[in-house]
């Protein structure tokens, strides 16, 4: 409950920070992502994530270069059928709950390749730090673990403009941070649909 | 107004992600947990002899009381007692071992306990309060001087314990009795009696399916 509260606070103190983005040539990025784990994540959960957000400020600094602050929350959650762990000579059994939260927040940049039609593809990099919480269910106790890990975030897309207000987006992010004490390294990709909204014009 | 606009739709989405957050366990038996340990130097495949009290003894503390004075603990009630005792008397036989009288020089005892725990949630953050006094801060916390708070909900837990002691070991005078394998079954005890004792057996299975070094 208190990682959830984290959570909360992350999000709402993230969507204020829009205000001081708020100037000139801002873009507001609102996506729901479908999260593939990957490495130690997919190790632990094997099931895409279909629960999740994505909320990414930008700001336009030269014509074709956005600056950006982004952040989101993936669950991953699998249940695990019951079956043997063993180790050394101790063996349990039982059904498993596992669930990762990750919420990165990370700072970066989209150069923007302008075209004379309405699609208009990006490539982007970022850095920041990814919270992610793992909790194992098992039987009547549950096992967890948190860490704040160094992130880095490429990124690839298209818009799709409209005349006028929102466009649409489609885009391929990969977070991959980086081990700690506590957490191996997390990494997920995320196949990212949504509307791109201008606003400051 | 567009920013009023992604401030609503922000909101939104959190509300719409809360609401389909996975939900975990959602059946008593999902809780349930079966874990099994042995000595790695017993023989076990030249031991083929148990014996096995006719009653599964109550645990209420870590040291044994005696209020009526009968110098014996307290029982499981007969019923229960016979379904744990059937179920592993089963697998034993199963397993290729054969029952035999305490009295006959059995090469191991095999001994079941049981345990309930009332666990009560009285606890929660004392941060819950800290908008309401000037000069509370978080990370605080609470105290009782002197006394426990009554409890607001709970679950009750249970454990049935299984360990097979070393019978000739026992024989040769040390004062420590060597458990060579202990299993512990772990659930809620919720529900009814038939519906815990069903689950217990099906338990009991799942402890020799993973012990296979127990089967001749």
């Amino acid at each position: 409950m208190r990682s959830m509260k984290k959570i909360f606070v992350l999000l709402i103190a993230a969507i204020c920070l829009q205000k001081s983005f708020a100037q000139h040539h801002s873009v507001f990025i609102l996506s729901y992502p479908i999260a593939f784990p990957m490495g130690d994540l997919g190790d632990y959960i094997d099931k895409q994530s279909f629960r999740g957000i994505n909320l990414e400020w930008g700001k336009e600094i030269k014509p074709n270069l956005i600056v950006s602050l982004e952040t989101g929350w993936n669950v991953f959650y699998k249940d695990v059928p019951e079956q043997v762990y063993t180790e050394g000579t101790a063996s349990f059994s039982g059904k498993q709950f596992r669930y990762t939260n990750s919420v990165p927040i990370i700072v970066g940049a989209k150069w923007v390749l302008k075209s004379s039609n309405n699609l208009v593809p990006y490539a982007g990099l970022g850095l920041g730090t990814m919270y992610s919480d793992r909790s194992t269910d098992f039987g009547l106790y549950r096992i967890s673990t948190d860490a704040w890990q160094f992130c880095v975030r490429p990124e690839l897309g298209i818009t799709f403009k409209s005349r006028n207000g929102p466009a649409a987006m489609l885009g391929v992010k990969y977070y991959s941070s980086f081990n700690s004490s506590d957490l191996d390294g997390q990494s997920f990709l995320t196949v990212n649909i949504g509307v791109v909204f201008p606003y400051g014009l | 107004m567009a920013i009023k606009l992604t401030r609503l739709l922000g909101i939104l989405s959190l509300v719409l992600i809360s609401g389909c957050y996975p939900k975990g366990a959602e059946f008593i038996d999902d809780l349930d947990l079966v874990y099994t340990n042995y000595s790695s130097s017993f023989d076990f495949s030249s031991k083929t002899t148990y014996a096995i009290p006719d009653s599964v003894i109550k645990i209420t503390g870590d040291i044994f009381s005696d209020p009526d004075g009968d110098h014996k603990p307290s029982f499981l009630g007969p019923a229960s007692a016979a379904a744990i005792l059937d179920k592993i008397n089963q697998n034993m036989v199963s397993n290729g071992w054969t029952e035999v009288n305490k009295f006959s020089n059995p090469d191991v005892i095999v001994l079941v306990s049981t345990v309930t725990t009332t666990n009560v949630y009285w606890y929660y953050d004392w941060w819950y309060w800290g908008w309401y006094y000037p000069g509370w801060y978080p990370g605080w916390g609470w105290y009782y001087p002197g006394y426990y708070p009554p409890y607001v909900t709970g679950y009750k837990s249970g454990s049935v314990f299984i360990q097979m002691v070393d019978a000739k070991a026992v024989a040769a005078g040390t004062e420590n009795v060597p458990v060579i394998w202990s299993c512990i079954l772990n659930g809620l005890a919720e529900g009814g009696t038939s519906s815990i004792t069903t689950r217990v057996q099906g338990m009991i299975d799942k402890a020799f399916a993973q012990s296979p070094y127990l089967k001749h």
